[in-house]
C-alpha cells in the first residue's frame, strides 16, 4: 500500500539538539536521518510500493509525488527548507487530496507524520483544530478520517518526557483516534540522537514495513514467496470473531478452471537463480491454459493466483485476495466444497473441455429471473390484464399462453387477497365472450367462459377454487368431429 | 453491519383484522378501453385494493428486495394476527423465499369482514413474532457451535415490522408496552433454555395505514428507546403508493442499500427497452461506498423524502471483448427498483443473457472514467465496481527476472495438464463426505499425491519424457489400484525391460551434458532408477501400490551381485582419492557412480539441474573430438549462459521425434552427430568414425 510521508519543517524542527558532542543536530537533521533508513529499507524491500514526500509547515508541498524511485525521495530530503510554523490540519488536507488525486478512495494507505511534538500555536496549531472540530461547516471539515482507509505512524523526534509536559501527547492520541484508530504514535527513547532515532524507526520498520515472505505449497512442490502489497489481518466480524485474522505465512493452493478479477501481487525475490522454481513452473501454465489457481490463505480465506500482463512484454505471477469468508465467490459455492473432478462419475468440464460446472446456479432464483407479479404501481397490474385481454381475443391459438397469464393473475391475485381483482377479470373474460365476431372460433368462447367461471369461483374463496398451487386448466373441448 | 446486528431477523406482522378488509380507495382502472373497441362498451369499474392488500404486497416488494440484495443470512419471518397468530414460514434459508410466502398467504387470504372484532387483534401477532425472535436461527446455531465456550458472543437481536390500522397514540403506546412485557416475559423463559436465545436488541417498526381520504389517527413518531432493550418508532401512512414508498425507504435504510440509476441508455438498446423516451432505471444494492474506519463526521446524504441519494451512473456502450479482465474491487448484488417494467426486465434479461454493460461515473470535474460494470454470474446480477483510478499494482516486474525466471526447459505442459486433471467441481454439500473430510481436502490430499515425484524441468526427468511410461504414471498416483491397474502397471514394466532388451533408445536429455552424455545401458540404469523413486513415494499407499514397486525391483536390471560390485568399487574409488582425469579408469564404473549420484539426487528431491549436466566429472568421451567442433555445439554450456534459443529447440525437436519412432542407435549416442560404430571393437585395438 502506497505511503505518504509528511514531514514537520517548521522553525521549531530547528531547535538543536543537546549532546555533549562537538557536532550540533538539529531535530531536523535525526528525522531526516530516520527517514533515509526508511527510505533505504523500502528500497531494499519494498521495491514495488509507491511512497510519495509532502513537506507541510503553515503551508504543505509536494516535494515528491508517488514514485518507486527511492533516491529521488533521499535528495529530496537532503534539500528541506526550514519554514514557519506547524499546521497540521493544512498538512492532513494536503495527504487527502494528494492520495485521492493519485489512488482515489478506496486504495488503503499509511500515512507517516514526522513532527517534533511542538504542534503549533494559536490559529491552525492541532490544539486550536481539535478544539474547533464540532463547530466547523460543512466545507472546512476537519481532513480526518481520510475517506481511504488509513495506517496512521505519528514519528515524534522528541521524547515522551518532553510531550508529557504539553498537552502534545493527548492531541496526537486524538488525531490518531480521528484517523481511525489504525496505526501508532512513537517517540524516542533516551536522548535525542542519532542511535535513538534509528531505534525509533526501527520500531516503525518492524511494525509497518516489515516484507511479507511466504510459501506457496502445491502439494510436495513449493515455493518462496513475497507477497506486494503485504496482505494485512483482517477484522471479521467484531461480534463473533473478535480476533484479527493473522495471514498464515503457509499457503496452499488447489487448481481451478474459473476466471475472475484481479488486485495484489506476488512477487519473486531477486535472485538470479537459474535453478528451477515452482513459480515461474505455475505461472508458465496458468498462462498458456488459461486458468486460475485457487490459493488458500488461512482458514476460510482464499484468493487466487493467475498470470497478469503489464505490458506484452512483461507478466508476473498475482495474487488476488478475495473477501474473508467461505464462501467468497457464490458463483462458485463454498470453496471447501469444492472437490476433485476425478470423484466426479464424469469428467464436469467435459471430455474436450467443452462445458464447466460453474457458475453454480442459486437454489432461489432472483426475482428479476423469475418473472415475478408486482401490482404496487397501477401500470403493472393494467399490462398484467391487457396480456390476458389480447390473448383471449386470439383464442384458441393462443390458449397457452392465456391460460398461463390468467394463472399467473390468478396466484397473485390470491395471495395478495385481491378477490375483487378475480372478479373483475373474471366480468372482463365474459364481456369479451360477448363481442366475439361471428368468424370466432367457437372453441374461444368455451374457454372465455370457462375461465370466467373459475375466476369467479376462486374469487368467491371456496378453498377448492382458492388453492394458491392449483392452476385454471383449459377446458377439454373436441371439435374434431 | 455486523453478523447478527437488528437486520439478521425481521419479524413482519402484519394485521389481519376484519377492518383490514376496508377499501384503500385507491384506484386502478384496469380496463384500459384501446380506441378501436371503446364504442358501445361499457369499461369495467375501476378495482380497489383493501388495506390488506396494500399492506401485503408492499411487505412482499421489501421481502423481495432483500432476497435480491441478501439472499443469505437476513431472515424474514412472517407472521398474520386476526383472533390467533398464523406463523407463515420460519427463519430456515430454504423457507426464506418471496414464492413460499406468497402461497402460504394464499392460504391465509384476504382477512374475514364479518369476523368478530372483539377477539381480533394485531397483539397475538406481536406477541408471537417476540417469541419468534427468541428462537434460534441456524446460523446462530452454527456459530454457537463453533465458538463453543464463547457462545454467548453470538448475539440475539431483530426487528419487528408492523403493519396494521391503529385506532390512536394511545393504542401504540399499548402494543408497545405489551412488546416490552413480553420481551422481559420471553427473556426469562429463554434464559432456562438452550432453545431460545434472549433478545438484546428489538426494533419496532410500527406502520399505521389508513384509506386515503382520510386523516391520520396516529401521529408520526421517530425512533425512541422505550426500554434499553426495545426501541420504537412509528410511520403514519396512507394505503397504496405511500406505503410502498415507505416501505421502500424502511428496507434501504434496514439493510443500508445505496440507490443507483442508469442513465444515457443508448438509442439502439432503449428502443428496444422501451421505445424513444429517455429511460432511467433503478436499482438497490448493497451500500458499497463504506464508510472509513471510525466512522466519525460521515453524514449520509438525503434528500427529502428521506431516501438516500442516488448515485448516477451512466452506460457506456458495453465492449464485445468480455475476456479482458478488469481490475475489479468488489462485486454486489442488486435488485431493479421497478422489477417488472419493460426497460428494467429488458436489462435484466440482457444481463442474464451473458452481456454486460460498463458504467461510468460523471466526476465533479466534467471528467468521466468508468467505475462500475453490471454483469451476471450464474443467474445473478452483480454490480462490479472497478478500479478507476491509478493502481498501486502497475508496472510489476517481469517473473523472469526473479527466480528460477531464467531456467527455459519448464515443464509447462505437463503441469497444465496436471492442473487439468486437478481442476474443481462443486460437490453437493449433502453428498457424503467419506472420512469425514470435506471435499477441498480431499482436493489437496490428491494434489500431495500427484505431487510427490513431479519434476519442475525436462532434463531432470527420464520418464516423464516417454510415452511407455504414461499409463503406469497415471495410475500410480490414485489413491487406491485395482487389479486392473496393478496389471496394466506391470504390463507397463514388462514392456520397459522388453525396451532395454531391444535396446530401445531412450529421451534422455543431452542438453547441457557435455559430450555424448550416458551409454545406453546407463540410460536405462537413470530411467529405472526415477521409476522406482516415483512409485516409491506411493508404495505405502496400499498393498497394491506395493506390488508395483515389487514388479519394478524384480524385473529392472540389477543382478544384486553387479550393484555389490558396484558398491565395492566405489568405496575402494573413494579411498582412492580422486583418479586421474584422463580416463583411464574404467568407464562403466565412472557412469555408474554418476548414475548413483543421480539417483541419490532424485530421491532427496534435489531439484539441481546441475547434477546431470553440469557435472565436471561427468564421462569425457574417451577419444577427444577436436575442441572447435565441441565447442560449436555447446557454446553457450561453455560459457555458462542461458541456454540458447537453437539449443532448446534442437532438443525439444530431439525429444519429440524420439517419441514418435525408434531412434536410430546411432544417433541417441553420438557426439556432434557423429557415432562410433562398432564401440566393442575399441576395445580390443581400434576404432572406426562413421559420420551420419
Amino acid at each position: 500500500m502506497p505511503t505518504v510521508v509528511v514531514m514537520d519543517v517548521s522553525l521549531s524542527m530547528t531547535r538543536p539538539v543537546s549532546l555533549e558532542s562537538s557536532e550540533e543536530f538539529q531535530r531536523k537533521n535525526l528525522a531526516v536521518h530516520g527517514l533515509t533508513m526508511l527510505f533505504e529499507h523500502m528500497a531494499a524491500n519494498y521495491r514495488l510500493e509507491f511512497t510519495s514526500l509532502v513537506a507541510f509547515s503553515s503551508l504543505w508541498e509536494l516535494l515528491v509525488p508517488f514514485t518507486r524511485d527511492y533516491n529521488t525521495l533521499q535528495e529530496a530530503l537532503s534539500n528541506l527548507e526550514d519554514y514557519d510554523k506547524t499546521c497540521i490540519e493544512s498538512a492532513l488536507n494536503g495527504v487527502s487530496n494528494v492520495v485521492q488525486q493519485e489512488w482515489g478512495s478506496s486504495c488503503p494507505c499509511q500515512v507517516v507524520l514526522v513532527t517534533d511534538g511542538s504542534l503549533g500555536i494559536g490559529k491552525g496549531s492541532l490544539r486550536h483544530s481539535l478544539q474547533t472540530l464540532k463547530q466547523r461547516a460543512d466545507d472546512k471539515k476537519f481532513p480526518l478520517p481520510f475517506p481511504f482507509p488509513t495506517k496512521m505512524f505519528i514519528m515524534c523526534v522528541a521524547n515522551s518526557e518532553e510531550l508529557q509536559t504539553t498537552d502534545a501527547m493527548d492531541n496526537l492520541e486524538e488525531l490518531l483516534r480521528l484517523s481511525g484508530g489504525d496505526g501508532q504514535i512513537f517517540t524516542m527513547e533516551g536522548q535525542l540522537c542519532l542511535k535513538s532515532v534509528q531505534a525509533m524507526f526501527g520500531r516503525l520498520i518492524d511494525q509497518a514495513y516489515s516484507p511479507f515472505h511466504a510459501v506457496l505449497h502445491c502439494g510436495n512442490l513449493s515455493s518462496d514467496v513475497q507477497v506486494f502489497p503485504r496482505p494485512e489481518p483482517v477484522v471479521v466480524d467484531d461480534e463473533v470473531d473478535p480476533m484479527p485474522r493473522v495471514v498464515n505465512t503457509e499457503a496452499e493452493d488447489v487448481s481451478t478452471g474459473a476466471a475472475e478479477e484481479p488486485e495484489e501481487e506476488v512477487s519473486a525475490s531477486q535472485m538470479a537463480g537459474k535453478s528451477p522454481n515452482f513459480c515461474v513452473l505455475l505461472h508458465g501454465s496458468l498462462k498458456v491454459e488459461g486458468m486460475v489457481a485457487l490459493v488458500q490463505l488461512g482458514p476460510d480465506w482464499y484468493g487466487m493466483l493467475y498470470s497478469q500482463a503489464d505490458s506484452k512484454k512483461k507478466s508476473n505471477l498475482m495474487m488476488s485476495l478475495f473477501e474473508p469468508g467461505p464462501e467468497p465467490l457464490p458463483w462458485l459455492g463454498k470453496v471447501a466444497h469444492l472437490g476433485p473432478i476425478s470423484e466426479a462419475a464424469e469428467n464436469p468440464y467435459g471430455e474436450d473441455d467443452s462445458k464447466s460446472p460453474f457458475p453454480v446456479q442459486p437454489s432461489i432464483k432472483r426475482s428479476y429471473a423469475q418473472n415475478v407479479t408486482v401490482w404496487i404501481k397501477a401500470s403493472g397490474l393494467q399490462t398484467d390484464v391487457q396480456k390476458i385481454l389480447r390473448n383471449a381475443r386470439k383464442l384458441p391459438e393462443k390458449t397457452q399462453t392465456f391460460y398461463k397469464e390468467l394463472n399467473r393473475l390468478r396466484k397473485a391475485a390470491l395471495a395478495f387477497g385481491f378477490r375483487e381483482l378475480l372478479k373483475g377479470v373474471g366480468d372482463l373474460l365474459e364481456r369479451e365472450c360477448t363481442l366475439l365476431p361471428d368468424s370466432a372460433h367457437p372453441d374461444a368462447a368455451f374457454q372465455l367462459s370457462h375461465a370466467a367461471k373459475q375466476l369467479r369461483l376462486a374469487s368467491a374463496g371456496d378453498s377448492q377454487y382458492a388453492a394458491f398451487d392449483q392452476n385454471i386448466a383449459p377446458m377439454h373441448t373436441d371439435f374434431s368431429s | 453491519m455486523k453478523m447478527f446486528s437488528v437486520a439478521h431477523k425481521t419479524a413482519f406482522v402484519v394485521d389481519h383484522c376484519p377492518y383490514m378488509a376496508e377499501s384503500s380507495r385507491q384506484q386502478v382502472e384496469c380496463d384500459v378501453l384501446t380506441k378501436s373497441r371503446a364504442q358501445g362498451v361499457i369499461p369495467l369499474a375501476p378495482v380497489s385494493k383493501s388495506l390488506w392488500t396494500c399492506a401485503v404486497e408492499c411487505s412482499m416488494e421489501y421481502c423481495r428486495i432483500l432476497y435480491d440484495v441478501y439472499p443469505l443470512n437476513k431472515l424474514i419471518n412472517y407472521i398474520v394476527s386476526d383472533s390467533e397468530f398464523h406463523i407463515l414460514n420460519t427463519w430456515r434459508q430454504e423457507d426464506q423465499s418471496t414464492h413460499e410466502l406468497m402461497s402460504a398467504l394464499a392460504a391465509v387470504g384476504p382477512p374475514n369482514p364479518r369476523e368478530d372484532p372483539e377477539c381480533c387483534s394485531v397483539l397475538h401477532g406481536l406477541v408471537a413474532a417476540v417469541e419468534s425472535l427468541c428462537k434460534l436461527t441456524e446460523l446462530q446455531h452454527e456459530q454457537r457451535t463453533v465458538l463453543m465456550d464463547t457462545a454467548e458472543r453470538v448475539a440475539n437481536r431483530g426487528r419487528i415490522i408492523c403493519l396494521t390500522n391503529a385506532k390512536s397514540d394511545t393504542h401504540v403506546r399499548m402494543l408497545e408496552d405489551c412488546i416490552q412485557e413480553t420481551l422481559m416475559d420471553q427473556n426469562k423463559l429463554a434464559a432456562g433454555s438452550d432453545r431460545l436465545m434472549a433478545i438484546q436488541q428489538c426494533e419496532l417498526v410500527l406502520v399505521h395505514i389508513f384509506p386515503m381520504g382520510e386523516d391520520a389517527l396516529v401521529s408520526d413518531r421517530p425512533k425512541k428507546e422505550i426500554s434499553p432493550l426495545l426501541t420504537s418508532e412509528v410511520h403514519s401512512v396512507r394505503a397504496g403508493r405511500h406505503l410502498a414508498t415507505k416501505l421502500n425507504i424502511l428496507v434501504q435504510q434496514h439493510f443500508d442499500l445505496a440507490s443507483t440509476t442508469i442513465t444515457n441508455i443508448p438509442m439502439k438498446v432503449r428502443q428496444r427497452l422501451c421505445g424513444p423516451q429517455p429511460v432511467q432505471l433503478g436499482f438497490w444494492m448493497i451500500c458499497f461506498i463504506e464508510p472509513p474506519m471510525g466512522n466519525v463526521g460521515v453524514t449520509e446524504v438525503q434528500d427529502n423524502s428521506g431516501l438516500k441519494e442516488t448515485v448516477t451512473l451512466k452506460w457506456c456502450t458495453p465492449r464485445t471483448n468480455s475476456v479482458e479482465l478488469h481490475y475489479c474491487t468488489g462485486a454486489y448484488r442488486i435488485s431493479p427498483t421497478d422489477v417488472n417494467s419493460r426497460p428494467s426486465s429488458c436489462l435484466t434479461n440482457f444481463l442474464l443473457n451473458g452481456r454486460s454493460v460498463l458504467l461510468e461515473q460523471p466526476r465533479k470535474s466534467g471528467s468521466k472514467v468508468i467505475s462500475h460494470m453490471l454483469s451476471s454470474h450464474g443467474g445473478e446480477i452483480f454490480l462490479h465496481v472497478l478500479n478507476s483510478t491509478r493502481s498501486t499494482l502497475e508496472d510489476p516486474p517481469s517473473i523472469s527476472e526473479g527466480c528460477g525466471g531464467r531456467v527455459t526447459d519448464y515443464r509447462i505442459t505437463d503441469f497444465g495438464e496436471f492442473m487439468r486433471e486437478n481442476r474443481l467441481t462443486p460437490v453437493a454439500e449433502t453428498a457424503p463426505n467419506p472420512g469425514g473430510r470435506f471435499p477441498a481436502d480431499r482436493a489437496k490430499a490428491q494434489l500431495e499425491r500427484y505431487t510427490r515425484y513431479w519434476p519442475m524441468i525436462i532434463s531432470q526427468t527420464t520418464i516423464f519424457n516417454m510415452q511407455a511410461v504414461v499409463p503406469l504414471a497415471n495410475l500410480i498416483v490414485k489413491e487406491a489400484l485395482s487389479e486392473e491397474d496393478v496389471l496394466t502397471c506391470q504390463k507397463t514394466v514388462y514392456n520397459l525391460v522388453d525396451m532395454e532388451r531391444k535396446n530401445d533408445p531412450l529421451p534422455i536429455s543431452t542438453v547441457g551434458s557435455r559430450g555424448k552424455g550416458p551409454k545406453r545401458d546407463e540410460q536405462y540404469r537413470i530411467m529405472w532408477n526415477e521409476l522406482e523413486t516415483l512409485v516409491k513415494t506411493h508404495a505405502a499407499g496400499s498393498e497394491r501400490h506395493q506390488r508395483v514397486l515389487d514388479c519394478i525391483v524384480a524385473c529392472r536390471s540389477k543382478p544384486p551381485e553387479e550393484e555389490e560390485r558396484k558398491k565395492r568399487g566405489r568405496k575402494r574409488e573413494d579411498r582412492e582419492e580422486r583418479p586421474d582425469k584422463n580416463g583411464t579408469k574404467e568407464p562403466e564404473d565412472r557412469a555408474w557412480q554418476d548414475s548413483e549420484r543421480l539417483k541419490g539426487a532424485l530421491e532427496k528431491e534435489e531439484q539441481e539441474s546441475e547434477v546431470i549436466k553440469d557435472s565436471p566429472d561427468s564421462p569425457e568421451p574417451l577419444n577427444k573430438k577436436p575442441r572447435l567442433a565441441i565447442e560449436e555445439v555447446q557454446p553457450s554450456e561453455k560459457a555458462k549462459g542461458p541456454v540458447s534459443l537453437l539449443a532448446l529447440w534442437t532438443n525439444r525437436i530431439t525429444v519429440a521425434n524420439s517419441r514418435k519412432h525408434q531412434e536410430f542407435a546411432g544417433r541417441t549416442s553420438s557426439v556432434n552427430n557423429k557415432a562410433e560404430l562398432y564401440q566393442h571393437l575399441k576395445d580390443d585395438n581400434g576404432w572406426v568414425k562413421v559420420t551420419c
